[in-house]
């Protein structure tokens, strides 16, 4: 039998580190387990080593260059400290061994709190270029911006540094920086460095040097990262028109030659990254490259769609209205398609939109239906009503759309889809319409619908009703609660959640009586309602029922906070059940009330880690002074969520000055 | 990132490890959560908590266990991967059993086989290998959590993705192609038996010290500690002494504690149970 074959199992040891007790060799076994070859070990031994082994004494275990695998364990608990080993690490810079500072930086930077900035400074003109380019490093990651000026001076000097300096300039993102980075593109080699901090950066007033640079770059690489960072200058951009403008004019005095090829490769292909894609895209919009546009059209018309390409239509409205007649003539379909979806219309673009509904292929005629509805004509609903009645799929669900943006008078034009006799798909496309927007159209009909032996028209009729004011339509949904289809029942109880009112509280809180299947949802429904009115029978009724509906009867209270609800929080604490307990636990963090600090702190010691983490929640929401010392243990606790929360909250505690 | 919070990822995500042995990391926490998605809608339910609570607490919370099943499986897989396990069967693993296979079938457990691209590979390469002219019989065991994925292996009906390691030759000998769709040969389905099991909880499905050889790849690369273990222990059970156990080649036994043994055939190295106790 070989040697490995008798250790025990990776869970076993796992298991015994966990249950070490409070003592002399508790510390040993965790720093020996940092040298653990199985990861699991290590990773536990590491969340340990955190929660109960000093900063110090980690300390020096990275100043231990002797002991690889338990320094890099020491490393990763000091990170996992946070904000409780700052003193310690900041002590660490001042060290003559240069290894430990690096390490020092490192940590602090991915910590990520920005009070040992101070101490970091100076490093930054560090003689050894390891522990400057970590410093700087650090102040980028930190994004301080007391940095600055001392990095724009670094942006001339050695190469390593100078790479470190351009990458935290951008991830600080102090507009200081946006000239000083411009001058190093296009010819230096610091170039494509310097273009993704500038993307980083965003900065409006980048966006016309970097287009004077598109103009007569020619290399592909150095392209891309001009382009990719013009892309999301554009975005951010609150009027890119002009700039782009001038791009535009300089083409066309037949400068910058390479640059419509680029474009349009990048366009056409299936190669390039969605980012570059888009970027491309908002150059050709913004700046109107006639010549471009159909490629972006394209895109919108890919039955994958590209949501983004329609937004940027939205954001640049007039883009297309020079070339509008010719791209909706186009020979080509999808041409035609992504011209009706990305424009905007109006009543003057009517007969040419008419004439689209004619078109040969149905994706056109379906996108000239939305188009129409989005004219707001009164006069195009017969059109679309027919479209409803008997077009393909995919035009009738346009027609839908289209017909839910004219003006209520127009959905008289609704009335034989919704007739006896009318075919039941079309029918329920129908009350699609009315059940998108508010009416007060065929009322009667609609309630009738709501009674149908069909489950799908049933569904559709109620979503209908919920758009109706008035207490019969109230009713209507009411009844629905009981219909023998549960998926109605629960479209039901949600449509009246969303209507909300007193009224739906009150015949609610009558159900809660019956014992049904659908009083779990009743019960969730009255949460959702806030519906102070049902607090008391809520709570009588909590012992009378199973555990799921307690859970849900103690969320429900929870939102709906009557005034008593800390005391019934703190009886559910008592409870076995451990969900009872973090749902409880949960509820008294969200009251914020001071009252509660000295239970919020028992329970911050609580075994089970989901009680610790509301309780960290807690400590957080009450932003008081007396929250620091149990976050900070917290901020080590060997659940990796329950640390993640705990130093969220301390992220908004007023901060402390560190020690010297 | 995920609407969701992090807590309440970890109530699911360790419930799920504790049922099935999965265990999900960043990557996979994001598919899972594209997967949950319209199931959460269909249940009205708001948040990965609520869904929590349904399947811990409701009364059909044990119905949705079983439904979420196929959500959280990655059940990829194809006819011959990793062939040179089929290799070792038909070569290695069966000619030390000559003797004992006069008397008895060949025993074989193919745990996690999702679709049964494994199992029937096995049925092809002992076939190829002569064993039914040779008179050996076998009885191929294949399980797996995914109830829709094992529904698909009793039809035995494919798409060409799963035929992705086969030349045009083995797809004309072992499959009948019809509409795109490749239909596995009957003969090649002789001695197997489909059916559902949670290898962390196998009720007694799998026999005591019984299997010549057990295929189990490419599941516990997605399994937590605590539930490899426990699987790693079921095998050792069921092998009869001397039986296999082949995994997937990004999985291994090194360094863990287990009575099987490491052997290598020079194509890959498998696991072995003593032969005698
Ligand atoms: C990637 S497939 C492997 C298929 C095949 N063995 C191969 O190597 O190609 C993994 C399979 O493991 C199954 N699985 C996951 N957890 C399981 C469990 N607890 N019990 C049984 N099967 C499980 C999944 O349903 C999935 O079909």
């Amino acid at each position: 039998m070989s040697p490995t074959s008798e250790r025990p199992s990776v869970a076993i040891r796992i298991a015994a580190l966990d249950a070490l007790p409070e003592g002399e060799e508790r510390q040993p076994a965790i720093l020996a387990a940092l040298e653990e070859a199985a990861p699991a070990v290590r990773e536990r031994a590491i969340r340990l080593a955190a929660r109960y082994v000093e900063p110090a004494v980690l300390g020096e275990l990275v100043a231990d260059d002797t002991n690889a695998a338990r320094r890099n364990g020491a490393i990763a608990a000091l990170e996992r400290q946070g904000p409780y080993a700052l003193p310690q690490l900041q002590s660490m810079l001042g060290l003559e061994n240069l290894d430990v500072a690096m390490f020092a930086l490192q940590v602090l930077a991915r910590i990520g709190d920005p009070a040992p900035t101070a101490a970091i400074l100076p490093l930054l003109r560090h003689p050894n270029l390891n522990v400057a380019q970590s410093a700087i490093e650090a102040l980028g990651q930190l994004r301080s911006r007391e940095a600055v000026p001392a990095l724009l001076g670094l942006l001339r000097g050695e190469l390593w540094l100078q790479l470190a300096a351009i990458d935290a300039l951008g991830a600080i993102g102090d507009p200081r920086a946006v000239g000083p980075l411009v001058e190093l593109v296009p010819d230096s080699v610091v170039a494509e460095p310097a273009l993704e901090s500038l993307q980083r950066l965003a900065a409006p007033e980048s966006l016309e040097p970097l287009l004077a640079c598109l103009v007569i770059v020619r290399e592909r690489s150095l392209l891309d990262a001009l382009l990719l960072a013009v892309g999301v200058v554009i975005d951010l951009h609150p009027d890119p028109a002009p700039a782009a403008a001038r791009l535009r004019d300089e083409l066309a005095l037949g400068h910058g030659d390479a640059l419509l090829p680029y474009l349009e490769q990048v366009l056409n292909g299936t190669a390039a990254s969605g980012d570059l894609l888009r970027a491309a895209a908002a150059l050709t919009v913004v700046a109107g490259l006639e010549a471009l546009l159909p490629l972006v059209l394209h895109r919108i018309a890919d039955p994958e769609g590209a949501p983004w390409a329609e937004a940027l239509f939205r954001r640049h409205p007039d883009a297309l209205r020079g070339s509008l007649d010719r791209l909706l003539g186009d020979a080509d379909a999808r041409i035609r398609r992504g011209a009706l979806l990305a424009a905007g219309f109006g009543p003057d673009d009517l007969p040419t939109l008419v004439n689209l509904l004619g078109d040969p292929e149905a994706p056109v005629r379906a996108a000239a239906c939305r188009a129409l509805g989005s004219t707001g004509a009164e006069a195009v609903a017969p059109l679309l009503a027919e479209r409803l009645r008997s077009g393909e799929p995919i035009e009738r669900a346009a027609a839908v759309q289209g017909l839910a943006l004219l003006p209520p008078a127009a959905l008289g034009e609704l009335e034989p889809c919704l007739a006896p006799g009318a075919a039941e798909e079309v029918t329920i496309r129908a009350l699609e319409v009315l059940g998108l927007r508010p009416h007060a159209a065929f009322e009667a009909r609609i309630l009738e619908l709501a009674g149908s032996r069909s489950t799908a028209l049933r569904r559709a009729a109620l979503r209908a009703v919920a758009q109706i004011g008035g207490s019969r339509a109230d009713v209507t949904l009411v009844r629905a609660l009981a219909d023998r289809s549960r998926p109605v029942q629960l479209e039901a109880l949600e449509l009246l959640v969303r209507r909300g009112g007193e009224r739906t509280a009150v015949t609610l809180s009558a159900l809660l009586s019956a014992g049904d299947s659908l009083r779990y949802h009743v019960i969730r429904a009255l949460g959702h309602l806030r519906a102070e009115g049902a607090a008391g029978k809520l709570r009588a009724l909590y012992p009378e029922c199973g555990p799921h509906e307690r859970l849900e009867i103690v969320s429900a209270l929870i939102r709906i906070a009557p005034r008593d609800l800390a005391e019934f929080l703190r009886a559910r604490l008592e409870e076995p059940e451990a969900e009872l307990r973090r749902i409880a636990t949960g509820g008294l963090a969200e009251l914020a009330d001071p009252a509660q600090l000295p239970l919020l702190l028992t329970l911050a010691e609580d075994a089970d880690w989901n009680v610790r983490n509301e309780a960290a929640r807690g400590l957080g929401l009450l932003g008081l002074p007396a929250c620091r010392p149990p976050l900070l243990t917290l901020v080590r606790d060997v659940e990796p969520v329950v640390a993640r929360t705990a130093r969220k909250a301390l992220d908004a505690l007023p901060s402390v000055a560190i020690p010297a | 990132m995920t609407r969701f919070q992090a807590a309440e990822w970890k109530l699911l995500t360790d419930l799920i490890q504790d049922r099935f042995g999965l265990t999900f990391d960043g990557v996979r926490c994001e598919i899972l959560e594209s997967r949950l998605e319209p199931r959460l809608r269909e249940l009205h339910l708001g948040s990965l908590s609520d869904y929590y609570r349904f399947l811990r607490f409701h009364p059909e919370g044990d119905a949705e266990l079983g439904r979420l099943t196929p959500l959280i499986t990655n059940n990829e897989t194809y006819f011959f991967r990793e062939a040179h396990h089929f290799d070792i069967l038909v070569r290695r693993i069966v000619p030390d059993l000559r003797s004992a296979l006069r008397t008895r079938p060949l025993r074989i457990l193919s745990a996690a086989c999702s679709s049964g691209e494994e199992p029937y590979s096995i049925v092809i390469a002992l076939q190829n290998g002569g064993l039914e002219l040779a008179g050996v019989r076998w009885e191929i065991d294949a399980c797996d959590l995914n109830p829709e994925r094992v529904a698909q292996a009793r039809r035995g009906l494919y798409d060409a993705g799963s035929l992705r390691a086969c030349d045009g030759e083995a797809r004309r000998r072992y499959f009948r192609e019809s509409g795109g769709r490749f239909e596995l040969r009957e003969r090649y389905r002789t001695g197997v038996r489909f059916f559902e099991a949670n290898l962390l909880a196998p009720n007694g499905s799998f026999g005591w010290g019984s299997y010549d050889a057990i295929f189990c790849r490419n599941m516990l690369i997605y399994f937590g500690e605590e539930a490899f273990d426990g699987v790693i222990g079921l095998f050792a059970r069921s092998l009869a002494p001397g039986g296999y156990l082949l995994l997937g080649h990004s999985e291994s036994l090194l360094d863990r504690a287990t009575e099987l043994l490491p052997v290598s055939f020079g194509t890959g190295v498998v696991y072995r149970k003593r032969l005698s106790d």
